[in-house]
């Protein structure tokens, strides 16, 4: 499998002086093509601050991050915002949805962004929506859907680009168990059925058994990381649990 | 500690309340300014009419407040709601509702005393200038002088009291009613849309520019009645333009942001359907505050160019309206010798360089008054005219109204001749003369007079008197008292001709140059004034209006443009939709008050440029009002501008 996500030794500090905060202390790691990843950790082990390094919205204290072969630490500030909507897609908690567009128009937006032929639009915005089995609400504003189609309409819009990485952070935060479980099969239906690569930042475990391998973080490190492998998916959720309690997890992370 | 408390939240609030506190800084500052003029004694003492200037501006004052105190209470709203949650968490920690309730007012009672205070010191120095302004134009010398008005303060303070009250008042029922839930969650409810069919609202604009037609029709009547009836027209005109303003605003937007989406082409080039889907929004959300703001600016740039051009118009006629120094005018067949007295009266008060004493001749049957060349052009002289010939059987016509001027040309060109008394007449080689003559009263009564040669005019009924003078000087604004206090005094005892009978009712009436100067320079800077203040306020407060309505979506729209960042649209390019979409929401309640102004500019042109005798001056007037306005209004769109890029691309906030 080809390297499409490569993680070389980045720290991450905030503040100055006497006051430092590590958030990433020396991370690394790589994520193949086609891989869906999972990120876990307890608040504050520093999840969404690699997810920001990753997706440019933040910016490394040392170390590179090199997708596709390249290096977006040195991606200058100008050429950023192309790199973003030409390579990532992203799914976030709240849904990140506009409310000012219909789930169809949301679809659309990296189409237009990234001045894709209006002839195109609309047949593709058609073709994602019905593998994500949302065609009967495209014309409804979002908040006239549920929170489960909120999140398929952004799954939608995260993929229809087709980036080389989707990054979700939190996706199931706000969503509940049957919409959770829905959203996970269809993460994973992208991931597996389109061949899509996926890094999810997640504190669930059920959430996290979805993912091909997990990364566990704590303290801004690589605690250690597991593979579901030939594992069905309750066995790689019961592994889960045991690495979250051994990292110190209490209930609150099983559930 | 609550007074701690609400200042540290002024400070920190101050983002919300900036355009707030210049808002009614301004409005308090005009407020008195103005006041102040209308009760500057200087002023007042400048000629027996300024107190229209005061009355003006007080009952101005009065509609000012009351306007003022909806954007109050609209603007305390606002800002409740950019504080919802903080206000919440009050609460929430076990603070009353009442000490919630008194801890807002307190802060809002501080901007405003703030405001007050500044607005009055500011108001001084500009009342200082009025001042200055209103001497320029009656050339009497002057110098910048700051002075303060107590009775203007105390009234301006009554007013600021009374408006700001009232919406503090709205607004703690709207906190005593507000439950905590709200507060807290308010921003996370959705938006939701109105859906009207397309055809309805093409139907409501279709009736809209109907409305406003018909509108205009209604007023182009009313301006040539001159009954009272013209005040049913004028006031139904008024009603269905401003109605149509309201329904095209509400409807067009809409039907242009239907328009443009319809296209896929159009609706996914580039940003615009982020851009369509923000326009949307707003108008869907605020199109009613954008159509009230429509009629506002409406009223307001048809005041300003109104009332400077009617004030300037005013201004440059009254050589027109008063050409002769002094005219006595006696609807009554009065001997000449009657009006020796009145001439000895006026030359015991001011030298007399000439006089002519004539009749106005009544045309049998037809309502016509005639005079004789020679007296025609007695008065020419004394005008500084050149005098003019015909022969014994032509006439000419004097008509200075150019409203009937042109019916007398068409009426000539069909027929060039009259028969008077039995005799043909024709038309002179220049049948009509234009030149001012005040043709109301004194060379005519009906805003004309046929001009015949004196053997013709012999033949007919002198049933009108007049006495015209020019003095050695100018004369004297009080002369115009006197001498109706003579007319109507004992002391003079008028004879009525050989033959004649007195009317059941006479009618008199005088004029001196003085006195109309300086009560058309009264009247110029009434009108002026008056349509200065109450236009730029009304200004201000419709600018105020959409800025915060802007600034109340400003966090939905930071998060949207969080959302876009991260698709990838670069930060130049986000800066360049805000702009975009700023100038939209700003300019779309502009579009028909900008076309009316315009409409209106080439209006009063086109039917009053010809009698107004300074050349230029209504399109001059028109630019002027133009000029304030956009000063004003893109100050304020620029201070929104800036605000809202400061706020929705903070880099911390994204």
């Amino acid at each position: 499998m080809r390297e499409i996500l490569k993680i070389c030794y980045i720290k991450k500090y905030y503040g100055m002086d006497s006051n430092v905060t590590k958030a990433i202390q020396d991370i690394s790691f790589s994520v193949d093509e086609g891989e869906f990843v999972g990120i876990m950790g307890a608040s504050g082990s520093g999840k969404t601050t690699l997810l920001n390094c990753i997706s440019t919205i933040d910016t490394v204290t040392s170390g590179h991050i090199y997708l596709d072969g390249i290096d977006v630490t040195e991606i200058k500030e100008k050429e950023i915002a192309r790199f973003r909507r030409e390579n990532l897609g992203f799914i976030f908690q709240d849904f990140n949805l506009l409310d000012t567009l219909t789930i169809s128009e949301n679809i659309a937006l990296p189409l237009t962004i990234n001045k894709i032929s209006p002839d195109q639009i609309d047949r593709r915005v058609q073709d994602i929506a019905g593998k994500l089995n949302i065609t009967d609400i495209l014309e409804k504003y979002p908040y006239q859907v549920s929170g489960g189609q909120k999140q398929r309409c952004a799954c939608a819009r995260a993929i229809i680009h087709q980036p080389k990485l989707i990054l979700a952070d939190e996706p199931t935060g706000a969503l509940d168990s049957h919409s959770t479980q829905m959203l996970l099969s269809t993460i994973q239906s992208i991931n597996e059925e389109l061949g899509v690569t996926i890094l999810m930042v997640t504190h669930d475990a059920f959430s996290a058994s979805y993912a091909k391998r997990i990364l566990f973080l704590r303290d801004g490190k690589i605690f250690t990381e597991i593979s579901k492998g030939s594992d069905s998916r309750q066995s790689l959720f019961g592994k889960i649990l045991n690495i979250l309690t051994m990292m110190g997890g209490g209930v609150s992370d099983v559930c | 500690m609550y007074a701690k408390l609400a200042f540290k939240n002024i400070r920190r609030s101050l983002r919300d309340y900036i355009i707030y506190f210049v808002t009614i800084t301004l409005t308090a500052a005009l407020m008195y300014a103005f006041l102040a003029l209308g009760f500057s004694q200087d002023i007042i003492a400048m000629s027996e009419n300024m107190s229209m200037l005061t009355s003006g501006i007080l009952i101005l004052s009065v509609l000012i407040a009351f306007m003022t105190s909806f954007v109050i209470g609209y603007a305390i709203r606002f800002m409740l709601g950019q504080r919802k949650k903080e206000l919440a968490t009050y609460e929430l920690m076990g603070m009353e509702v009442k000490t919630v309730r008194n801890l807002f007012l307190a802060e809002n009672t501080i901007i405003g005393g703030c405001a007050f205070l500044l607005g009055s010191l500011i108001g001084t120095g500009l009342s200082g200038l009025l001042n200055q302004l209103v001497k320029n134009i009656f050339d009497v010398p002057h110098t910048y002088r700051v002075f303060f008005s107590f009775q203007a303060w105390a009234i301006t303070f009554l007013f600021f009291a009374l408006m700001y009250g009232f919406g503090m008042l709205r607004v703690a029922k709207v906190i005593r009613r507000r439950k905590v839930v709200d507060l807290l969650y308010d921003s996370q409810k959705n938006e939701e849309y109105s859906f009207r069919p397309v055809r309805w609202r093409i139907l409501d604009t279709l009736i809209s520019i109907a409305a406003m037609a018909i509108g205009a029709a209604l007023l182009a009547k009313g301006l040539h009645i001159q009954s009272n009836q013209a005040w049913l027209y004028l006031g139904g005109a008024c009603l269905l333009i401003i109605g149509g303003i309201y329904e095209l605003h509400r409807q067009f937007p809409f039907l242009l942001y239907q328009f443009a989406k319809r296209n896929p082409y159009r609706k996914y080039k580039g940003e615009n359907l982020f851009f369509l889907g923000q326009i949307g929004r707003r108008i869907q959300s605020t199109g009613r505050t954008m159509a009230v703001v429509a009629i506002l600016l409406t009223v307001s740039l048809a005041t300003m160019f109104v009332g400077l051009t009617t004030g300037a118009g005013y201004k440059a006629n009254m050589e027109a309206y008063y050409p002769y120094d002094v005219g006595v005018a006696i609807d009554a067949p009065l001997t000449k010798d009657s009006m020796e007295p009145i001439f000895s009266f006026v030359e015991a008060r001011s030298a007399v360089a000439d006089s002519v004493v004539f009749y106005l001749y009544s045309v049998p049957d037809v309502p016509i008054d005639a005079l004789s060349l020679s007296d025609y052009n007695h008065l020419r002289k004394i005008l500084g005219l050149s005098l003019v010939s015909m022969n014994k059987n032509q006439f000419l016509i004097h008509c200075d109204t150019w409203v009937i001027r042109k019916e007398f040309q068409k009426a000539l060109e069909q027929k060039p001749e009259i028969t008077l008394n039995g005799q043909t007449l024709y038309a002179a080689k220049t049948p009509i003369m234009t030149e001012p003559m005040e043709q109301y009263q004194m060379a005519g009564t009906e805003g004309y007079v046929i001009v015949v040669p004196d053997k013709i005019a012999e033949q007919l009924s002198e049933n009108k008197i007049r006495l015209v003078m020019k003095l050695e000087n100018d004369g004297y604004p009080e002369l115009k008292g006197e001498l109706q206090r003579f007319l109507n005094s004992n002391e003079w005892r008028p004879k009525i001709q050989t033959g004649y009978e007195w009317p059941e009712r006479v009618t008199s009436g005088v004029t001196v140059k003085a006195w109309g100067v300086a009560n058309s320079l009264t009247g110029f800077t009434t009108i002026s004034f008056c349509g200065l203040y109450l236009s730029i306020i009304f200004i201000i407060l419709s600018c105020a209006v959409l800025a915060f309505e802007q600034l109340s979506a400003i966090d939905k729209n930071r998060n949207n443009y969080k959302v876009i960042n991260q698709l990838g649209v670069p930060v130049q390019k986000q800066v360049s939709l805000i702009r975009k979409e700023l100038s939209t929401i700003f300019f779309i309640p502009l579009l028909l008050p900008i076309l009316l102004t315009v409409l209106l500019i080439f209006g009063a042109q086109i039917y009053f440029g010809e009698a107004i005798l300074q050349e230029g001056l209504v399109p001059l007037y028109g630019m002027i009002t133009i000029l304030v306005f956009c000063v004003i209004y893109f100050t304020y769109f620029g201070a929104t501008l800036f605000l809202f890029k400061r706020v929705i691309l903070r880099q911390e906030m994204r």
